[in-house]
């Protein structure tokens, strides 16, 4: 079979944090379309592995290849390049929440926006349509005027999903976008995650505690454990025996 | 659609009015530089390279810095005792837990307002008249006025500390002082302890600027080289400032970090839930702290002597008296000249609070240690640090910032005056040196103290760094810059009073004139004056700072 040239692609990589070794000698590839799960107990990289993709980290060893690129080579210019086409939602913290909706959800194409343009935006908020139309596909479009610290936890996390949106990015990477909400809204924006990848055949990487919702809504789940991963596998391979050996990791520690 | 937002509203009537002030000033119309001042100058900083270090010179400057630590470390001990007794009296939930909902203590907290209004210059100016120049005189001066603050803040503290454990231990029959110290002072502790520190900061400015009223110490060694224009002696002791300005915030900022707390000044802007979690707390130098700040006020003592007994001598009751009668009844024919004063002092205190907000914003970036650093959120190479720009840039911003605010304002003033004419101007500029200091500073922390999560969600999209500054740096940190600068505008109205005393014109100046004349029937006009003036820039900025939370 022949595949396609990975999205991602990591060589032997190693991110050490002073004493503390966050991964260890990870190889992976990801290929487009892909929905992935990182799953995993706090503290067993998943985060760091989602900054290392996004180029927000640069690994201690080995190589993070993103879009047939070299992350660690490439200069500060040719890596925003490369960013732009990285979508990362965070948890709701990530907003700047003193300002307005319209603001944050513009801010998704910054790497588009000459800065005179951006600074005009401040003042009369311009390509309004392409927010509220963002916005509406995460159901509140009425909230593009008001000011972000003003909204729930849910929707804050919603004008994230439309941030990303808005910038359009092939892939899309998602650092505990669940972790903060109720399980209603929970299957509510792990579906809303879900349905933009599939129809865009955008390529997802989530990071989740859940395993219900990394077997209902992705086709991939890679486990990690203490930096190293444990499995990499389809849902249905992933038995309940392996999830329980992924968590079982801090009695013996 | 665009709404006509508080901070819109703020800013044009801010806009207004330091329009209205500068044209106050006679920015438009008059002659403002004198040049004929300008070789003097140029002497006055071609000195800064070879200060005076000759051994009698540096033993008075060793003397001098010692007498100012001294005046410093007693002032902030009795306005700390002052504060403490004031705060607690005229918080609301001490009354609360002796289960007397009345508002008497709002009584109090009202009255504690004149103490606070009133300029440690003045003070010391009034107490000069009672007990000469007695280093009691230069205690006494710090400690009231900043008593008066102390106790305002301390209130709010412990207004604003959780109360529910109070409550449990009050429902079950605690008594209530016993219910206070196990609950309400221990969780407020570090919170009352940073502001000392804060407290401690100002006092020594403080001290500085009480030199020059000839209470001695390192203000008044530098005013007697600038009078005599012996310029190299001046930077001697100019240095000494810094010197005793740098460690004192130094090691503040030290042993807050060590004690947890990070901010000096906490304005309670926002009352968000997203706070980071502290780092980890280090609490084992806690109990040095104690010995050595007791070591230090018995060095302090008995360096500086200071006659207690002067308190309750029988003179100083017979002067007190002799004030009282002849302030009474107060002489109101001033009146009308005391009118464009007023406007003038207000314009000055306008006009210094743009300049240091300005100045304080322009340098606070290059001094917070987390933005053009290595590593910093807006260095653009990661990774390689051969670039020392950065560094430099960094010393250089809070060497400027240090000297700026080491120095006092109507040190700066006379300075100004070399190249202009006496007028509002110079004072506003002499004063906007001297809070750009302090603000551009409070300003950088500000900036260390920002969570940067928001910052990196933009950096790792791929936002060029402008765009990262204009989208996330610039709103989460303007709102307490903004604050900053609202409360510094109503230290900067007390402070008038003292540019006023080397002729920078407004309230200030009639009330150095009155103090030194013994006109009292006019002073207390005079200062009831000023009283209202503060009242009323209080009342503005604390309005400004409730709507644009």
């Amino acid at each position: 079979m022949d595949l396609p040239a990975p999205v991602f692609e990591l060589k032997h990589v190693s991110q050490q944090f002073g004493q503390f070794s966050a991964l260890t000698d990870i190889s992976l590839q990801i290929y487009p379309g892909e929905r992935v799960a990182l799953v995993g107990s706090s503290g067993a990289g998943k985060s760091t592995l989602l900054q290392l993709l996004n180029g927000t980290l640069r690994s201690t060893q080995g190589e993070v290849w993103a879009m047939g690129r070299n992350l660690s080579q490439l200069s500060s210019k040719r890596l925003r390049q490369i960013q732009q086409q990285i979508g990362t939602i965070y948890q709701q913290l990530h907003l700047v929440d003193n300002l307005r909706v319209i603001h944050n959800v513009n801010a998704g194409q910054l790497g588009r926006w000459s800065f005179l343009k951006a600074l005009t935006s401040l003042i009369v908020p311009l390509e309004t349509e392409t927010a509220i139309k963002a916005l509406s596909q995460v159901g509140i479009a009425e909230k593009v005027y008001e000011r972000t610290d003003r909204l729930s936890g849910g929707q804050q996390q919603r004008v994230a999903i439309a941030r990303v949106l808005v910038q359009n990015p092939i892939v899309i990477l998602a650092d505990e976008p669940i972790a903060s909400l109720d399980p209603e809204l929970s299957r509510e924006v792990m579906d809303l995650l879900r349905n933009l990848a599939q129809q865009t055949h955008r390529t997802l990487i989530v990071s989740l505690h859940d395993v219900d919702f990394a077997r209902s809504h992705c086709d991939r789940i890679i486990g990690l454990r203490q930096g190293k991963v444990l499995f990499d596998a389809a849902p249905h391979q992933v038995s309940s025996d392996l999830i329980a050996d992924l968590y079982r990791l801090e009695s013996h520690r | 659609m665009t709404v006509i937002t508080p901070s819109l509203k703020w800013g044009l009537i801010g806009l207004a009015a330091i329009v209205l002030s500068l044209a106050q000033a006679g920015l438009f119309q008059q002659d403002l530089f004198n040049l004929n001042g300008a070789p003097l100058l140029w002497k006055f900083i071609v000195a800064s390279v070879h200060p005076d270090f000759s051994p009698e010179l540096l033993q008075t400057t060793f003397n001098a810095t010692l007498t100012t630590l001294a005046y410093a470390v007693c002032g902030t001990f009795f306005s700390l005792i002052l504060g403490i007794i004031g705060g607690v009296l005229t918080s609301e939930v001490w009354w609360l837990s002796f289960g007397q909902p009345s508002r008497f203590w709002l009584l109090i907290r009202g009255f504690l307002a004149v103490p606070r209004a009133i300029h440690e210059l003045i003070w010391g100016l009034f107490f000069v008249n009672i007990w000469g120049l007695d280093p009691l005189t230069a205690i006494v001066a710090i400690a009231i006025p900043f008593g008066a603050i102390t106790a305002k803040v301390f209130s709010e503290i412990l207004d604003e500390t959780p109360r529910q454990p109070l409550l449990i231990l009050l429902n079950s029959g605690f008594s209530p002082l016993t219910a206070f110290f196990y609950s309400l002072l221990p969780q407020a502790f570090l919170n009352l302890l940073s502001y000392t520190f804060y407290r401690f900061e100002c006092s020594i400015r403080s001290a500085a600027v009480l030199g020059i009223i000839g209470a001695g110490g390192l203000g008044y060694e530098i005013f007697l080289s600038l009078q005599s224009l012996r310029y190299e002696q001046l930077w001697t002791f100019f240095y000494a400032l810094f010197i005793l300005n740098g460690l004192v915030d130094l090691s503040s900022a030290w042993l807050r970090r060590q004690l947890g707390c990070s901010s000096r000044l906490d304005l309670n802007l926002q009352q968000t839930k997203k706070k980071q979690a502290p780092k980890d707390i280090v609490r084992r130098r806690y109990f040095l702290l104690l010995p050595v700040s007791l070591a230090l006020l018995a060095l302090c003592f008995w360096v500086i002597n200071p006659d207690f007994s002067k308190l309750w001598a029988p003179r100083t009751q017979q002067l007190l008296g002799q004030f009282v009668r002849s302030a009474l009844p107060p002489d109101f024919s001033e009146v009308p000249r005391l009118i464009p004063q007023a406007i003038e002092t207000v314009s000055m205190s306008v006009l210094a609070i743009a300049f240091s907000a300005f100045g304080g914003l322009l340098l606070a970036f290059p001094a917070a240690n987390n933005f053009f650093l290595p590593g910093g959120l807006l260095n653009s190479n990661p990774g390689k640090s051969a670039n020392l720009l950065p560094q430099i840039m960094l010393l250089l911003s809070r060497a400027i910032l240090l000297m700026c605010r080491a120095i006092p304002a109507p040190i700066w003033a006379l300075v100004v005056l070399f190249v202009m004419f006496p007028g509002i101007l110079p004072g506003a500029i002499a004063l906007g040196l001297h809070n750009l200091g302090i603000l551009g500073r409070l300003m950088a922390e500000v900036i260390e103290n920002q969570d940067q999560r928001p910052l990196e969600a933009l950096k790792a999209q791929g936002t060029p760094n402008s765009l990262i500054f204009l989208y996330g740096v610039l709103p989460l940190t303007m709102p307490r810059f903004v604050a900053y600068s609202l409360y510094r505008w109503e230290v900067c109205m007390r402070e008038t009073v003292i540019v006023g005393l080397v002729g920078a014109g407004g309230l200030g100046r009639s009330l150095t004139e009155q103090l030194s004349s013994f006109d009292y029937r006019s002073l207390i006009v005079t200062l009831g004056g000023f009283l209202m003036l503060t009242f009323l820039v209080d009342w503005v900025s604390a309005t400004a700072r409730r709507s644009l939370r």
